[in-house]
């Protein structure tokens, strides 16, 4: 049967290109020559050819809008991810080498198998003024202070940063989870404001633009928000233990710290053109939508030293253990300590 | 003065009224028929958000979308985010249209082939793309391949079925005719097998054109900088319910509008037909 046997190998062929399309993708991952030690001091000259994988978008228009780009660009490849879902399948893919996420992923990915370390972190001055988040109230739900909160149906997101900050607020409030309706869902987009203006939920904790657009469009029908008084203004670059193990990338990893520490330096001193560059331009918000978002952030906090991050980290690890039934971790063994005055130095060290 | 009487038929008498015959086909095409249901669609919207029985902030009204589109055109957001759009869904589509054709013909032709390859064509179709997109990231990363790829996976589908049907459907008066006349391999392909399945092929298009433009809002959600899905996934963000719509809006006018091409295709090529829908 000639032509049975043409059509097999045909199908045969086939296969094989499929096959060879599915390997030949490329990976960050990359063949380290030598590993380095996690304890070892950190090469402080990034070598030729050395390339690491960065999901830090906002961060990227930063570095683009005050010159510093061209020199960075030349070890670093920008990913558009961040938060923690889309970077940890990223470093399960090795197609990433550093993320940009807040409190949570760093535990979460830590409780899946996947080996992480923190190598920055930014925090805000005056947190609790300025907090990232606050408590959504859907219309006509009487919710005045924490107290009220007892026997209201809240959005619970376990592994978001949203979903621990319920846990905080429910523990400051004194009530445990069985006072209130847990109702999971994800914390995605806008899910959450139409989650409380169609009145699915009492209570949900929303952040950034949204808090305004909320207020804007629902306030009329009796929608607020509240302060949930605590703090909630970590955020940490992060990324897979094998990319540190590799010479080279900790190297070029070690010199976007300390860019990543100046282009925040940037951003809280030239505000005007951060809106104008970042929240008009690049992501297609209003002139007055930037400036709330920049006056709601106040100025950032980048400390030398991280011994109390850990502390609050190490709380926050209690909490979730508990409620989640997973092992509590030590939060300092999440931080790599080797990196913990890059970017306050390179700050102090003035911006080129 | 009736001299026929054929048998069935009804002489027709002065005495009695014309009967006309029912019509049992749809009877002519109605002039710009397909913009009918569209319009129809527009108006009920526009009705509707000017009487404020549609709530602003649950649906835009249609004049806030055409507002904030001129707005996203005059920025050249809308288009550099079409532009990168279309180029992903096209080289996602004609790769998938040539994966698609060449699986059916080598299950079509060979009774091999298709024990190898049909199984696992209908297992792929019972799984949706998006549940598939995890392991695509871990397979080939999060660059510009995985997303054609995911795009391709979805169009090759439902091309394959329908030219694989529109094949294996092709009367068996032809292929003897072609074996009588001794048509070689190829030339039997290319003069019974293609132009027998187009009617098939042509259909499985028009699901895989519009299935192109749907895998992109899966795809453009992950490291995308561009893109439609891309503009409306950043506007959910932010809550900017009318960009949302603007995106909606133009995946319909372009779905609405690949599935116009298609079908205008199919009206030349298969003009040889004489079928209810001519």
């Amino acid at each position: 049967m000639p032509r049975t046997r043409l059509y097999a190998v045909l199908s045969a062929a086939l296969a094989t290109v499929a096959l060879a399309a599915g390997c030949g993708a490329d990976k960050a991952g990359g063949d380290a020559a030598g590993t380095l030690a996690l304890d070892a001091p950190l090469p402080t000259t990034v070598p030729d050819g050395a390339k690491i994988v960065v999901g830090d978008p906002a961060t990227e228009v930063a570095l683009k809008l005050s010159g510093q780009y061209d020199a960075v660009s030349k070890y670093v490849k920008f990913a558009n991810l961040s938060g923690g879902p889309q970077t940890t399948e990223a470093f399960r893919a090795h197609a990433l080498d550093l993320g940009s996420v807040a409190e949570i992923p760093s535990i979460n990915a830590t409780w899946t198998g996947l080996h992480v370390k923190i190598v920055a972190s930014k925090f805000r001055q005056d947190p609790i003024g300025h907090p990232i988040y606050k408590l959504g109230i859907a219309p006509g739900a009487s919710v005045k202070t924490l107290g009220d909160l007892r026997g209201k149906k809240i959005a619970y997101s376990p592994g978001q940063a949203q979903g621990a900050l319920i846990l905080k607020v429910l523990k400051k409030a004194g009530l445990t989870k069985e006072d209130v309706k847990l109702v999971e869902l994800p914390s995605t987009g806008d899910v959450y404001s139409n989650a409380l203006s169609s009145k699915q939920v009492d209570v949900a904790p929303i952040g950034g633009v949204q808090i305004k657009r909320y207020l804007a469009k629902y306030g009329k029908d009796g929608a607020a928000t509240i302060d949930h008084g605590l703090r909630d203004d970590a955020g940490h670059l992060y990324g897979p233990v094998e990319s540190l193990q590799d010479p080279a990338k900790a190297a070029a990893i070690r010199a976007y710290v300390a860019a990543w520490g100046i282009a925040q330096e940037w951003i809280d001193k030239h505000p005007k053109e951060w809106i104008a560059g970042y929240y008009v331009k690049d992501q297609g918000l209003s002139e007055a939508d930037g400036q709330w978002l920049v006056d709601n952030a106040g100025h950032p906090d980048i400390p030398a030293d991280w011994s109390d991050a850990i502390k609050r980290q190490q709380d926050t690890i209690d909490l979730l253990a508990k409620e989640t039934g997973n092992p509590v971790i030590q939060a300092k063994d999440l931080y790599d300590l080797r990196f913990q005055t890059v970017a306050a130095d390179a700050i102090k060290g003035g911006a080129k | 003065m009736s001299a026929t009487t054929l048998p069935g038929l009804r002489t027709r008498s002065s005495a009695t009224p014309v009967v006309r015959r029912r019509r049992l086909g749809p009877g002519k095409p109605i002039r710009f028929g397909a913009a009918i249901g569209p319009v129809l669609l527009l108006a009920i919207w526009s009705i509707g958000s000017a009487t404020g029985w549609i709530d602003q902030r649950i649906l835009s009204a249609p004049w806030t979308v055409v507002t904030t589109a001129g707005d996203l055109i005059a920025d050249g957001r809308l288009q550099s985010n079409l532009w990168t759009s279309a180029q992903r869904a096209l080289i996602g589509l004609a790769l998938g249209i040539v994966l698609g054709v060449v699986l059916a013909l080598i299950s079509g032709l060979s009774r091999l082939g298709e024990a190898v390859l049909d199984g696992p064509i209908q297992i792929k179709r019972a799984i949706p793309s998006l549940a598939l997109l995890p392991l695509l990231i871990l397979w080939l990363g999060i660059g510009e391949s995985m997303k054609v790829i995911t795009i391709l996976l979805g169009v090759f589908i439902p091309v394959y079925i329908h030219t694989h049907n529109g094949l294996r459907t092709i009367d068996s008066r032809y292929v003897e005719l072609a074996q009588t006349v001794g048509l070689s391999q190829w030339e039997f392909i290319r003069r019974v097998v293609l132009p027998g399945a187009l009617p098939g092929f042509l259909l499985g298009l028009r699901f895989a054109v519009t299935g192109a433009w749907l895998s992109l809002v899966v795809v453009e959600q992950i490291n995308s900088t561009s893109g439609i899905g891309y503009m409306m996934e950043l506007a959910r963000t932010y809550g900017q319910t009318d960009i949302i719509i603007v995106g909606l809006v133009v995946y319909g006018a372009l779905g609405l509008l690949s599935d116009g091409v298609v079908r205008l295709i199919q009206r030349r090529a298969l003009s040889w037909r004489r079928t209810l829908a001519s």
